[in-house]
């Protein structure tokens, strides 16, 4: 078992690294596509996987990672499950403010509303920010790359005066409670 | 060949009947047959034959093995679902059904008995009073209410109708019928009706239904005397818009009978045909059409004149009749004509907002698919692959909404910030969150502004500047509700006599004063991670020239300086045009601190010192910063240590940012020395200070338009121009510590 470090490595010069960690392979592909088309004034390089311990194998050659983000596609348990294991292999630093949660189908009808409800628990527990996709159309997909590209920016250092933390303590998720949502209802 | 065969076509005139493909002499055989058949049909047809047979049918004909009823029936239901039943038909074969003459068939009448044109309301009145004698099973009179209320467009004048509200009435006490009931009668009501009886509730447990709620909050509209139980101002679920199998059936009909839809959303939203199957299949998706089938001729000879409103093609039509128009039954149908929404803003009738709130809230939560209690089922994802006709359909719908006061928008809204990713139907969802009337300040963080944090942050420029933007309508459409719907005594003001929404003087100002902070937020930590873009500061500062006037213009009672996030970017920044705003924002501050400092004494109203302060220690550091070149001096607002400024080695940095050599100005600078002295080699920009330059330069600088700038000098120095020396300009612009 190996825990991913953020500061264990040196940064790169005009460089950041995201690495997208989705169980089901699907989004991140275009994802990452997107993000490497989008135009950028710093080298970006993303990189994938189905979940996290990250082999040991090529830990020599992986550049330090800059944000991680877990991938949620709420139509599927496995899904959420598979995130929830992969946190555990994240070393503690990351969670200031170097991790975020994309959801996707959040708006499906088919999915049961605790499961959205359990994820931003989860997501709150953290202090990470949660970001939704419209993974099925092509706005949905330029829009997330963007969004996470601005994270991005920010955790690896390029916008002066500001860092993951201070971003993410203003983005991190909220659990709405309920009396409210009741009240309001 | 070719032209026997046009010459036999031509004779008989049916066209239709004919096939190229085949040889003359074959088809010359078959359209004799044809045409043979045709007359025969003509003298005894059997459809008349087997109306005549349901009209006259005995009671008690046993219809176990029947083979004349099944043949005739055979005949009746092609004719329902392929073309549809004219009205005296369908008048015939509901009287068979519901009399139950022969029992069994009721329920497959019923599924077939699609009107082609109208239904006759004297067939439904007969039916209820079939309904009376309660010999039906009560599956089948649910069957029938939703037949009823499927077609209830259709039906052809409702005034006999009405005027049976009483025995339908009698119907609520029946447990399965109830939500059906409810729903007719919802329809139904009109105002004059309930004035003349009584009703008397007594509300048993299960009586706290959503339908039985959705009626009575319509009763309590019309006769709040009547209706003494506390209802929910906000109502959830009600009538069911139940899909029933006629639906579909009906659409096909009337496209194959006027060769075109009436006006769905195909037809209103511009999506040209080839859609057709895709829209198919997503069929609830539609505005319902504007179809009440009243004929006008017809109505005239009734005693109460009843208008559709689809018959409207004009304004002065709807001028002429606006004392007489029916409401459809599904509301939506209104947001589909301008004409309507017209009709709607005039009459502010509360029912007919009631009811579209209504249809609102069906069409924008529940949707076909979504589980009604799912919380996070906004916007149902529909299930055919591209979803443009859904994201069009609520694209319209949320454009047409009218937004005022709707409470089933705005919870849509409120739960859709939760999951929205900021790209889809932006510009609607903006549009609409700009017109939510003003929210509680102990909600409103909740609602809106966590949400909203969260997308803002992790949003790019443009999405930045969209929300800034959004806020700022926001913010002037609460502001003009003040000044509209302020009460004169109490300063208090009741928004929108349709809703249930009052607010204090201080609620409201709350509410303000919470939304004028979040913006400062918002525009402080999203200036700094933009790098200080002019983009999103241009969009600030129209935000804060709303708020500086809100006092003089609004007399909203409540002056919020902008945050220093917000005032040192706009003063240093690089483009004049930020500059010139700024002097213009303070310049409205300062008149609307000086009103209110005078008015302060006549009325009860106080606007805190530290205010007052605030904007003295602003206006300060703005004069000593662009004109008197004593930034970072001792008392100023920014005081850095000297040894500190010579390490940067800039000349003079208590100067750096005076009218000359601020960045954004010293363009203008450089350009004037050049107007002056063009033949001096070296450049000296401490020569423009000096004697009469200073007064020229400042002409030039008011010449290029920064009419800001030049309010600014005018109202906060003193300089006197002929006097041709530059005085200490005394930023005398404090309208003192309050």
């Amino acid at each position: 078992m190996s825990l991913l470090k953020p500061f264990s490595k040196l940064p790169e010069l005009n460089t950041a690294n995201i690495l997208l960690v989705e169980n089901e392979e699907q989004f991140q592909q275009i994802l990452a596509e997107t993000i490497v088309l989008l135009k950028k004034n710093v080298n970006v390089n993303v990189r994938l996987a189905r979940s996290l311990p990250l082999p040991i194998e090529n830990e020599k050659f992986r550049p330090r990672i800059d944000l991680v983000v877990f991938i949620i596609n709420l139509t599927s348990e496995l899904s959420y499950q598979s995130a929830e294991v992969s946190l555990k292999f994240l070393d503690p630093d990351y969670f200031l403010g170097k991790v975020c949660f994309l959801v996707t189908n959040a708006r499906n009808a088919s999915v049961p509303p605790e499961r959205l409800i359990s994820v931003r628990k989860l997501v709150a527990s953290l202090h990470c920010p949660l970001l939704f996709a419209e993974d099925q159309m092509t706005d949905g997909v330029n829009t997330a790359a963007h969004r996470l590209l601005a994270i991005l920016k920010v955790t690896s250092g390029h916008v002066p005066m500001a860092t993951g933390l201070y971003l993410s303590s203003l983005t991190r998720c909220t659990v709405p409670s309920d009396i409210d949502q009741q009240n309001f209802d | 060949m070719a032209k026997a065969f046009n010459l036999l076509t031509s004779d008989l005139d049916v066209s239709s009947e004919s096939d190229l493909s085949v040889s003359s002499r074959a088809s010359n055989r078959s359209l004799r047959v044809a045409e043979k058949e045709r007359r025969k049909s003509e003298a005894e047809d059997p459809f008349l034959l087997a109306l005549k047979y349901f009209s006259e049918v005995k009671a008690g004909t046993p219809w176990m093995g029947n083979d004349v009823l099944e043949r005739n029936l055979v005949l009746v239901e092609r004719m329902g679902l392929t073309r549809g039943l004219p009205p005296e038909v369908i008048s015939t074969m509901l009287d068979y059904a519901m009399s139950l003459r022969m029992g069994a068939p009721c329920v497959r009448v019923l599924k077939f008995l699609i009107p082609a044109t109208v239904v006759p309301q004297e067939a439904i009145v007969r039916a209820v009073a079939w309904l009376c004698v309660g010999k039906i099973a009560i599956s089948t009179q649910v069957l029938f209410l939703k037949w009823v209320l499927t077609f209830f467009d259709m039906i052809d004048s409702k005034d006999h109708l009405r005027s049976i509200y009483g025995f339908i009435f009698n119907f609520v006490t029946e447990e399965h019928l109830c939500p059906y009931i409810c729903h007719l009668l919802y329809l139904l009501t009109r105002k004059d009706m309930l004035h003349q009886r009584s009703f008397i509730f007594s509300l048993s447990p299960q009586g706290r239904q959503p339908f039985l709620l959705h009626l009575l909050s319509l009763y309590k509209v019309f006769c709040p005397e009547l209706v003494t139980t506390a209802l929910p101002s906000k109502l959830r679920g009600g009538f069911k818009n139940h899909v029933t199998p006629w639906k579909g059936v009906l659409n096909a009909i009337q496209k194959r009978n006027t060769g075109q839809v009436t006006s769905d959303i195909r037809l209103t939203i511009g999506v040209k045909d080839g859609s057709n199957s895709r829209k198919r299949k997503c069929n609830h998706l539609q505005l319902p059409s504007l179809n009440s089938a009243v004929q006008r001729n017809l109505s005239s000879t009734n005693s109460r004149k009843v208008f559709p409103l689809e018959q409207l093609h004009s304004f002065p039509e709807l001028l002429d009749n606006l004392h007489r128009i029916e409401l459809p039954s599904q509301m939506g149908s209104l947001l589909g004509s301008s004409l309507a929404l017209c009709y709607l803003d005039y009459v502010q009738d509360d029912s007919a907002f009631l009811r579209l709130n209504f249809w609102l809230g069906h069409a924008l939560h529940e949707g076909k698919k979504a589980s009604p209690y799912a919380q996070n089922c906004v916007l149902p994802v529909s299930t055919c692959q591209n979803c443009s006709p859904l994201c069009l359909f609520y694209a319209y719908v949320l454009s047409r909404a009218p937004q005022e006061g709707f409470f089933s928008t705005e919870s849509f809204l409120y739960k859709f910030l939760n999951v929205w990713d900021g790209s889809l139907l932006r510009p609607q969802i903006l549009g609409l969150l700009s017109h939510i009337p003003v929210v509680p300040s102990s909600c409103i963080h909740q609602l809106l502004f966590e949400p909203l944090m969260q997308l803002f942050f992790s949003s790019t420029l443009f999405f930045k500047c969209s929300v800034i933007e959004c806020l700022n309508d926001m913010l002037l459409k609460w502001l003009t509700w003040h000044s509209v719907y302020s009460v004169e005594d109490g300063l208090d003001i009741s928004l929108n006599s349709h809703t249930p929404m009052n607010m204090t003087l201080s609620g409201f100002m709350d509410s303000v004063m919470e939304l004028v902070l979040f913006v400062g937020r918002l525009a402080t930590v999203g200036l700094q991670l933009e790098g200080c873009s002019s983009l999103l500061l241009s969009f600030v500062l129209d935000f804060y020239e709303t708020v500086c006037d809100m006092f003089l213009k609004f007399e909203l009672p409540l002056v919020v300086m902008p945050p220093v996030g917000v005032f040192y970017p706009a003063l240093f920044a690089t483009d004049p045009v930020s500059v010139d705003r700024l002097c213009f924002i303070m310049c409205r501050y300062k008149q609307n601190l000086t009103a209110a400092k005078f008015q302060q004494q006549e009325h009860v109203f106080h606007i805190s010192s530290q205010t007052y302060r605030e904007f003295n220690r602003y206006q300060l550091l703005m004069v000593s910063t662009l004109w008197n070149s004593r930034l970072f001096q001792p008392g100023m607002a920014v005081e850095v240590d000297h040894n500190l400024l010579a390490l940067s080695k800039v000349p003079e940095p208590s100067a750096s940012f005076t009218l000359i050599r601020h960045p954004a100005f010293v363009g203008y600078a450089l350009d004037f020395h050049l107007k002056c002295w063009p033949e001096r080699k070296d450049m000296d920009l401490k020569s423009v200070k000096a004697g009469k330059h200073w007064e020229w330069y400042l002409e030039f600088l008011f010449s290029h338009g920064y009419l800001g700038l030049q309010q600014f000098v005018q109202s906060n120095i003193n300089w006197h121009p002929g006097s041709g020396t530059k005085s200490q300009g005394q930023g005398d612009g404090q309208p003192t510590n309050g």
